[in-house]
């Protein structure tokens, strides 16, 4: 197992160097200048200059790329991703700063999602045809087809607006002492629902199916012509096959805990890393955007990497 | 064991009642057969079919939406003006006098014909890589599928919408910025048949009767690689407009002063406390186009590879 | 364990069992007014090409048809207990206990996220009061009977670890397990090579000696017939058309589908430049015709054949669904009407089972 890992961080690398190298080309050889707003007319040119120093932008591009990976890569450095243009900040710490909201977010969003999908994918395998099953199957439809932003939009407009229960935008109120759990859950409330429903509708579907193919395979019926009562074939026979390709789905989705709300966090003004993104790129704020579509590079191996050992684990027929 | 008294007594059958009439109908006849057969299909084209329909003709009769009239009465509903023109302000008007439906056809329109557009993208480039990878195999298919990694490996909606902000927002920048992303599902569904065609058990009987390699490719091959691809792309027809609109509706889309399912909703937000029924027609069309095109891929792939059918017992 | 009181009669008594299926396309008559005994200790071949309805038969005394089939008339008796009749709990009770089966795919009918011996020792951990570890023991017991060796193990390894006839024996140790009265085996050699399939028969009839065990064995291979049954029952389209001792039905079948079969075995004492077939095809569920349903395809067919023949007695233990004569002759015109005993027993039972 353990020489597996390894192999897959080693070939890993090469896909790290490919997502570093389109970020660079896309912010690179997009039109634009980046220190446009530094160019006003009272600038000294030491300042121009120690910036382009900074941010290596007047070197030859082959020259700025090398630059640019060998610094992402001393992670120990807080300079290395770079400094934000706009927050005169180093990158790295920005990151970490805007991680928990986000990491709060979608982690909870995800847990929600595990808890309530599995049981009702499996109700409506089991129980095939019946009023249940039509019920799941018509709620995961809808809900799968309605974009998160337009659920979010709903549930603000009857959380907020309507009932006047729910705050609007933000992690906090201002009034609050800031981190007051009770503040932050209820701010989490709708922003929390309009992912949740969404994956949750996803993933029932996609749990129905699988438990419905596990449970017309012959060794369920073995099970039954042992003398296997219905809960012990559907909950330790069916459920534990059923299982295997869930987590590799629950693996997947591991990368989208940092990236994976930018529209959300745009609608309730949710102070995460998604939102922190769209106004870099409002912003034209460069170092951090390469800083984000390489963070995503990286959630995304780590997470597919998490995916495969979870499924060796849980699959005997996998031997790494 | 008795004398064979079986060919001693043989007796002619000619009853041609015998013979098994079961009609024999083409790969293509069943398929067209078993996707009628799915009710929500049908509905999800017969829709997909309307809106683009209305989303054509209705922005021409109803003629220029924006601003027409400020002293319409906002939300009064009508389908011929006073002064006798076929308006088909069905919605009825907004504060600013535009005509609400007529607008929300154009902005399906131009959804649709954006999430079409980027769809051919990302078929074609889907096709080129995948049947590349497949048909070769060996470094190069590895090498193809590193690339495909790779595109996979980024975040997507960031880099449309980095895309997007930096080369200037406008109809064409979102196509091209959906379509160069979104390409990857199609390859590998591509590369995946083509790959198992390759050693297909009937594509080896073909050629061992003697068929030539076009006639394998054309009449045995490309059929069952078209079927994943056909699917793919209704499947990514709805992601498309669901993209389009999101981008839009965050303001990194499409302008807003093109009309989109997307920059209405954006609209639509600006004021939503003071009118927040305007979030509910463009948002309750985005659903339709998706739930239809979402029908319309689960009963073409059943239609075209029953194989995968887990529900009909 | 078992339960049997050795009960006077017959271990196994089926009268008239219908099974229908009941598609978008017409209801299939899988399983037609099927009617046959099987005596303690004694292995009962049922033969037939595929479609015939002997899997469903099976699938029907284990109660284990699910919908869109349904047991619609008949008697089931186990042991002089209509299992139609019993609730679920009880047949969950019996079923891997009393009647054990095996299945034909030894590839995919063992779970693969278990291991051998957890499964073997789930059976004896369901049927007895024994623990986890005295399962396990016995699962380690019953891979040696079946004659795997170094059991111990491989009682620890998973499914797909073990090649395709070691996992039928695996099911076949996990069925006997229990110590069942009957043992039902569809098609247990049928995926597996022919002297893998030697091995696994030596098994079933060195397992049957030792425990007085009832099989109720189901192949289309005549030749696995002639080796293991003592009786066999030759089913077509849904109906049982021929039943009787192993000899007679090898040595002088009566009904020409038997014949049929036996004929089209080829031999290696004889030339001949083609081999012989049965003409036609099994006709299609959904359309089946009236009268004898094996009249288009017969050698012997006759206009009394559109009505449909009755089951009738031919000698001693020996039954026939045909309008020939016991000697094999066409009948007379006016001789043999159909008599009362027509379907024997069974179709006029209609008791509901439950």
């Amino acid at each position: 197992m353990l020489t597996y890992i390894v192999r897959r961080i080693l070939l890993s690398i090469p896909i790290l160097f490919g997502v570093a190298l389109i970020s660079f080309l896309l912010v690179y050889l997009s039109p634009g200048d980046p220190l446009a707003q530094f160019r006003v007319p009272n600038v000294r040119p030491e300042v121009l200059e120690r910036l382009e120093e900074i941010y290596g932008f007047g070197k030859p591009l082959h020259e700025q790329f090398f630059g640019f990976i060998t610094n992402y890569v001393q992670i120990w450095n807080p300079d290395a991703w770079g400094l934000s243009i706009t927050h005169r900040r180093p990158v790295l710490e920005l990151v970490v700063e805007r991680m928990p909201p986000t990491l709060l977010l979608m982690g909870t969003s995800l847990a929600i999602t595990v808890i309530v999908a599995i049981p009702l994918g499996m109700l409506a395998a089991i129980k095939q045809y019946s009023l249940a099953d039509k019920i799941v199957t018509t709620f995961a439809t809808i809900g799968y087809a309605m974009p998160s932003f337009v659920l979010g939009t709903y549930l603000l407009i009857v959380g907020a607006i309507w009932l006047g229960v729910f705050p609007f935008r933000g992690m906090t109120s201002s009034l609050s002492v800031a981190g007051d759990p009770l503040d932050i859950a209820w701010h989490l409330v709708l922003p929390v629902s309009s992912l949740a429903i969404q994956s949750i509708a996803g993933w029932s579907r996609y749990i129905r199916a699988t438990m419905l193919e596990v449970l017309h395979q012959d060794y369920i019926r073995t099970a039954r012509a042992k003398g296997l009562g219905a809960n012990r074939v559907n909950f330790r026979h069916a459920l534990r096959n059923a299982l295997i390709p869930v987590i590799t789905l629950f693996g997947l989705s591991l990368p989208a805990l940092l990236g994976g709300a930018v529209i959300t966090e745009g609608i309730f003004s949710w102070p995460g890393l998604g939102s922190f993104g769209l106004q870099a790129i409002g912003q034209r704020d460069y170092p951090v955007i390469m800083a984000f579509v390489l963070l995503g590079g990286i959630a995304v191996v780590i997470g597919n990497l998490i995916a495969d050992i979870l499924y060796g684990i849980v699959d005997p027929r996998i031997k790494y | 064991m008795a004398e064979s008294t079986y060919e001693a007594r043989r007796v002619q059958i000619e009853d041609t009642e015998d013979i098994d009439r079961t009609e024999v109908r083409s790969y293509w006849t069943l398929a067209r057969q078993r996707f009628v057969h799915h009710r929500l299909a049908v509905i999800g084209a017969i829709t997909l079919v309307v809106l683009i329909v209305a989303a054509l003709v209705v922005p021409l009769i109803a003629g220029d939406t924006t601003g027409v009239s400020a002293s319409r009465s906002f939300g009064a509903a009508e389908v011929i003006s006073e002064d006798g023109e076929l308006t088909l302000a069905l919605l009825g008007y907004s504060r600013t006098g535009n005509n609400l439906f007529g607008q929300l056809m154009a902005a399906t329109g131009t959804s649709l014909m954006i999430a079409f557009a980027a769809v051919l993208i990302i078929v074609l480039i889907g096709i080129l890589i995948g049947s590349v990878a497949g048909f070769a195999g060996g470094w190069v298919d590895n090498i193809l599928m590193r690339v495909v990694d790779i595109a996979l490996a980024m975040p997507g909606l960031f880099i449309i919408i980095a895309f997007v902000a930096f080369w200037g927002a406008s109809v064409w920048t979102v196509i091209l910025a959906i379509g160069i992303t979104g390409w990857t599902l199609a390859a590998r569904l591509v590369r995946a048949e083509f790959l198992s065609l390759r050693e297909a058990d009937y594509v080896q009987a073909a050629r061992a009767l003697g068929a030539t390699p076009r006639r394998i490719i054309l009449r045995h091959m490309l059929p069952p690689a078209l079927a994943p691809i056909i699917v793919a792309a209704s499947l990514g027809v709805a992601d498309s407009v669901v993209l389009e609109a999101a981008l839009s509706f965050i303001g990194f889309g499409i302008p807003p002063t093109q009309a989109s399912l997307g920059t209405l909703l954006n609209q639509a937000f600006e004021y939503l406390n003071r009118d927040p029924i305007l979030v509910l027609f463009p948002s309750v069309v985005l659903i339709l186009i998706v739930l239809a095109a979402n029908f319309m891929g689960d009963g073409m792939r059943d239609a075209l590879d029953p194989r995968q059918r887990v529900e009909q017992r | 364990m078992t339960v049997s009181s050795r009960h006077a009669g017959p271990l196994l008594e089926i009268k008239g069992l219908k099974t229908h299926f009941f598609t978008q396309d017409g209801t299939v008559k899988a399983v037609d007014g099927v009617t046959f005994q099987i005596a303690h200790g004694q292995t009962l071949g049922v033969v037939g090409e595929s479609g015939c309805g002997k899997s469903i038969t099976s699938l029907s005394v284990m109660r284990l048809i699910e919908r869109p089939g349904k047991v619609v008339a008949g008697e089931i008796s186990l042991n002089g207990d209509d299992l139609l009749k019993r609730s679920d709990e009880e047949m969950r009770d019996i079923r891997g206990d009393q009647v054990s089966m095996i299945f034909q795919e030894p590839m995919t009918s063992l779970n693969p996220v278990f291991s051998c011996g957890e499964q073997i020792s789930e059976a004896v951990q369901q049927h007895t009061a024994a623990s986890s570890r005295e399962g396990m023991d016995r699962a380690v017991e019953m891979l040696s009977l079946v004659g795997i060796s170094d059991a111990k193990r491989r009682a620890r390894e998973y499914p797909h670890q073990l090649s395709g006839g070691m996992r039928q024996r695996v099911m076949i140790a996990m069925a006997l397990s229990t110590d069942p009265d009957l043992l039902i085996a569809d098609e247990p050699t049928t995926a597996l090579d022919v002297t893998i399939q030697a091995q696994i028969l030596e098994v079933m009839r060195d397992l049957r000696q030792k425990n007085r065990m009832a099989i109720m064995l189901i192949t289309h291979d005549l030749g696995v017939v002639a080796e293991m049954a003592d009786e066999v029952v030759v089913m077509y389209a849904g109906k049982v058309v021929e039943r009787g001792d192993v000899r007679t039905i090898f040595g002088s079948p009566h009904h020409p589908y038997t014949q049929g079969l036996l004929h089209s075995i080829p031999r290696l004492d004889e030339r001949v430049e083609r081999l012989e077939v049965i003409k036609g095809t099994v006709p299609s569920p959904y359309n089946l015709p009236e009268g004898c349903l094996f009249k288009r395809r017969c050698p012997f067919r006759m206009p009394i054949c559109d009505t449909a023949p009755p089951y009738r007695q031919i000698a001693d233990e020996h039954f026939s669904r045909c309008w020939l004569t016991p000697s094999g002759e066409k009948p007379e015109v006016g001789e043999d009407a159909p008599s009362e005993e027509a379907e024997a027993a069974g179709d006029q039972l209609t008791a509901e089972p439950r």
